[in-house]
């Protein structure tokens, strides 16, 4: 470019004076619509240069000067009374409102002046629109997710979860008036302020919408509900039998104490449930790349009664283990208007409180595993799949057509075949491993739902009862709703819409020519998993089986944490005195459980005699280890890669390229390694002698030490957890630069379940006191969404020393109050 | 001296302009700086003005800034460091100041003879 433009200076210099003016104004206009606009050269995205570079415009305007604030006064419209909205130290915004129709918009209003361009972007990727401003991605990468989200019913989840909010006028006018806030902040930015990712990518917010709110919901419950492995469990059925299957993958392994243990206390009787016979299927389903979730997605609560702690009055904890991101993904906040005096974090683009305290009550909430999906087989009459076969009859699907929006190409149309059960997300067109046979996609989350009303009612909660009465609006995703009362109660409840389901339903593909293999009912709400004020004086939850064995209802997930929530209760048992400090201990604890139970068993298979220097090294730093994921420590990394490759090279099997198989968990493969020595599956499937396990575990420990040696060299450094494990936390358009790597301990297996990409997404102790609640908490990350805030990432050094900040929680907006950095008035216009 | 007081005029022009429209409000004062006050080097005149007004302004808010999101961009746009993203950005302004100033400098202008 820069030639070009010399050339046509040097035309201009020796051309006639009119035609020198018209190449001249030619070559201006030419240069300022270049640098007007984005362009994209050889994959590299760059954007528009003028725009984005100009002081008065461009990034330079989101570098937010010392001390930056809202101005004092802001006139609103739709605003009823004015709103005073102080901000604290941390940049938590105070809201002091005269109605919720203020509250709401005020919610919506000073969540998207923080946050604006994280809940858009997170809105457009639940609703599969990505393309939209990214492109189509390398080799369609972004495209396909796209398709993705739209033919697992994303949007139509969204549409639903609307209708239930909108059936309630109190819901209606919460998620109305917080999308008319947000509108209002929109409404008013120029494009000099704003958001740097929007200058970045060169693109605009569009109007927010409610169905947004709703969007944002359900790709929550994507995360955390959409755990499933029925097709992989139907290989496994097929190529291993019934009987290995159970040996493989137990519903229920016998470790530990359930969420709620009161054996024969459960007061009901069941839903009573026919004895139609769910006939189990005989087929593979060659459908690869189906991602089981994520097993570092899950959470710790528990809440201590006043009779185990110091102050005698409960003390509440929780800290939800997420994939830890930039803008981070809690926001905090503290709502107050008349009958709410309530603080904790939202969810940007979601009104309300999720998870928090008022001045009566605290809750916490941990994702509860069970298997809310179902694969339905469906016969299309034709390819057409204009009709599918349901109990002897032809019956119509309905045909949703999806338009893609792609950045620099033609939108991309997909059709997606709607039967009763769901959509058919694969098919010839999309994953067309399988293109023969048809299943159609059964998520309960796809059901209408007024979680909203939840989260509305548990804000003003006064006492236990209002806990429960809030928790009966409540259906997905299903969560362990931990509680404590300024009156001294404490409770845990399961709450969710779960399938009662006989055993075996459910978990494997399903046939979807019989409305009979529907589930037959819902487990009425007064019959999920609860308990309040237990004998041992904590409740508990830690994504581990729900109840002891006595609960009438078969439950089954994907799997069920077996580590955590034994060190939480161990430690919660012998506990008596507990303070705040106690609780900080406890959730930063790095101890694994898992490593204890292990290591001396591998170790015993060790033969030193035949070890090299470093692997004798390795042998005495692995037997002197205390099994605490500590930063400093060497041991963790050896004991990982051993682990690693002993794991591997056991369930070699699993690794299949037509189809997909589900891996059995560690704990029941240190079940197996401890129980069944002589287990089929310890040969080695790619060689042709048999192997023993003596030989599997010798092995792996040998490539687990030359796995870190290796990692040592290419490094240059000593080994150290942190640096091995290497804590993550990624900007949400993966851009390096406004992402940071930090040092942290933990493990997925310990209660500070740090792993390189998840762990504690918010850590919050609230000692639940009648003069008021006292509450510490920290996430990694900060406030503000902008990278050119001093509060973009103001709380993570914080939150990886593992500190606290206490939180100021204010009775009324009263100023000058200690810890207030400054105040805005919200005016009706 | 007239070379001085056009890359003055230009560079306010530039700064009054941009407060209230978008960034291309300077390509409209190098046009209004080369039209009204001839010097002899026109674009050289609106190329100094802009580049000069955006380095100060950069600079100006990099002086106060709270985080370093000059920093970042600079990585981002792989410049080497904060100063050399100083001095692209100054410089993509110097170019539309001075097409714009030598674009303004020839419009009805009489060919001077040298």
């Amino acid at each position: 470019m820069p030639e070009n433009f010399f050339l046509s200076w040097l035309i201009i210099e020796t051309a006639p004076m009119n035609f020198r003016f018209l190449i001249s104004l030619a070559t201006t206009i030419l240069l300022v619509w270049a640098l007007n606009r984005s362009w994209n050269i050889k994959g590299t995205p760059v954007p528009p240069l003028g725009k984005f570079l100009a002081p008065s415009h461009g990034f330079w305007q989101n570098i937010e000067p010392n001390g930056y604030r809202l101005p004092e006064m802001l006139n609103l419209p739709g605003l009823k009374q004015p709103v005073t909205v102080l901000f604290d130290s941390l940049m938590i915004p105070h809201l002091f409102a005269q109605s919720d129709d203020d509250l709401y918009y005020a919610q919506g209003y000073i969540t998207a002046f923080h946050r604006l361009w994280q809940m858009e972007f997170q809105t457009h990727a639940a609703a599969g629109r990505l393309s939209e401003i990214l492109g189509s991605g390398k080799d369609d990468a972004v495209l396909n997710y796209d398709r993705q989200q739209r033919r697992l019913g994303m949007v139509y989840a969204a549409e639903n979860a609307l209708r239930g909010m909108e059936r309630d006028p109190v819901a209606k006018l919460v998620v109305t008036r917080y999308a008319e806030g947000i509108n209002a902040w929109i409404n008013a930015l120029s494009y000099k302020e704003l958001p740097v990712e929007y200058k970045l990518l060169d693109y605009r917010p569009e109007e927010w919408t409610t169905i947004k709110s709703a969007l944002l919901l359900r790709s929550m419950a994507q995360t955390l509900n959409m755990g499933d492995k029925d097709m992989q469990m139907t290989n496994a059925l097929k190529l291993f039998g019934k009987e290995m299957i159970e040996l493989l993958y137990p519903d229920m392994e016998p470790v530990g104490d359930a969420i709620v243990e009161k054996p024969g206390k459960w007061n009901f009787d069941p839903v009573p449930l026919n004895d139609t016979i769910i006939a189990l299927p005989d087929e593979l389903v060659k459908i690869t790349g189906l991602s089981p979730p994520d097993p570092n997605i899950g959470s710790n609560n528990w809440a201590v009664s006043g009779s185990k702690t110091q102050s005698g009055y409960p003390i509440l904890c929780n800290d939800p283990h997420l994939t830890i991101s930039l803008p981070s993904i809690w926001y905090a906040i503290q709502l107050h208007a008349p009958g709410i005096t309530c603080m904790g974090v939202s969810l940007p683009g979601a009104p309300g409180i999720i998870i928090g305290f008022n001045d009566s009550i605290a809750w916490g909430v941990t994702n509860a595993q069970r298997d809310l999906v179902d694969w339905y087989r469906v016969t299309f009459q034709n390819n057409r799949k204009e009709k599918y076969q349901l109990d002897g009859a032809w019956k119509d699907t309905r045909k949703v057509i999806e338009k893609i929006s792609v950045r620099g190409r033609d939108a991309f149309y997909d059709t997606v075949v709607y039967t009763h059960w769901g959509p058919v997300p694969y098919d010839e067109h999309f994953r067309a491993e399988n293109n023969r046979k048809h299943f159609a996609f059964r998520w309960v989350a796809h059901d209408e739902s007024e979680e909203l009303l939840t989260f509305y009612k548990l804000n003003r909660a006064k006492n236990h009862a209002d806990y429960m009465a809030a928790l009966d609006h409540f259906s997905s995703p299903a969560q362990n709703f931990v509680f404590a009362s300024v009156t001294g109660d404490i409770a845990m409840r399961v709450q969710g819409k779960f399938p009662a389901r006989k055993k075996n339903e459910g978990k494997f593909v399903l046939d979807g020519s019989k409305s009979s293999q529907a589930p037959q009912a819902y487990i009425p709400f007064a019959h999920n998993v609860m308990d309040k004020n237990p004998e041992r004086g904590f409740v508990s939850s830690a994504n581990q089986y729900p109840a002891d064995a006595t609960y009438p209802y078969y439950i089954n997930a994907v799997s069920y944490e077996a580590y955590r929530n034994r060190r939480i209760n161990n430690l919660l048992r012998e506990a008596g005195s507990v303070t705040v400090a106690d609780m900080m201990n406890l959730q930063l604890d790095t101890y694994s459980i898992k490593a204890e139970e292990v290591l001396p068993v591998l170790l015993g298979f060790v033969d030193s005699s035949i070890l090299t220097t470093e692997e004798l090294n390795t042998l005495n730093v692995l037997k002197s280890w205390d099994y605490y994921y500590k930063k400093d420590a060497e041991a963790p990394a050896y004991f990982e890669n051993w682990w690693r490759n002993l794991f591997a090279s056991i369930w070699d099997e699993m690794r299949n390229d037509s189809l997909s198989l589900s891996y059995p968990t560690a704990w029941n493969t240190i079940h197996l390694i401890k129980t069944k020595p002589d287990f089929a599956f310890f040969d080695d499937q790619s060689t042709t002698e048999k192997e023993t396990l003596t030989h599997l575990v010798r092995q792996a420990f040998k490539k687990g030490v030359a796995d870190v040696e290796a990692w040592k060299k290419e490094k240059g450094t000593a080994l150290r957890w942190a640096d091995y494990k290497d804590t993550y936390i990624e900007h949400l358009t993966r851009m390096e630069p406004f992402s940071y790597h930090v040092e942290h301990g933990g493990h997925g297996d310990a209660v500070n379940a740090s792993s390189r990409r998840h762990g504690p997404s918010w850590r919050m102790i609230v000692s639940v006191e009648p003069g008021g609640p006292n509450a510490y908490a920290t996430y990694p990350g900060g406030q503000s969404g902008n990278p050119g805030s001093a509060h973009y990432n103001s709380m993570l050094s914080r939150w990886a020393d593992g500190n606290y900040f206490k939180l100021l929680f204010l009775k009324q907006p009263a100023q000058p109050a200690a810890g207030v950095l400054f105040s805005t008035t919200l005016k009706p216009e | 001296m007239k070379f001085i007081v056009q890359v003055v005029v230009i560079a306010l022009l530039g700064w009054l302009l941009t407060l209230f429209l978008p960034w291309w409000g300077i390509a409209l004062a190098g046009f209004a700086g080369g039209y009204v006050v001839k010097s002899n080097a026109n674009f050289t005149a609106g190329f100094i003005g802009i580049a000069l007004l955006w380095a100060l302004h950069a600079l100006l808010i990099d002086l106060n800034a709270a985080a370093p999101l000059a920093e970042k961009v600079a990585s981002l746009l792989m410049v080497k460091s904060k100063a050399l993203l100083v001095v692209v950005t100054s410089l993509i302004g110097g170019l539309v100041g001075g097409f714009s100033s030598l674009t303004g400098s020839l419009l009805m202008a009489k060919r001077k003879r040298r």
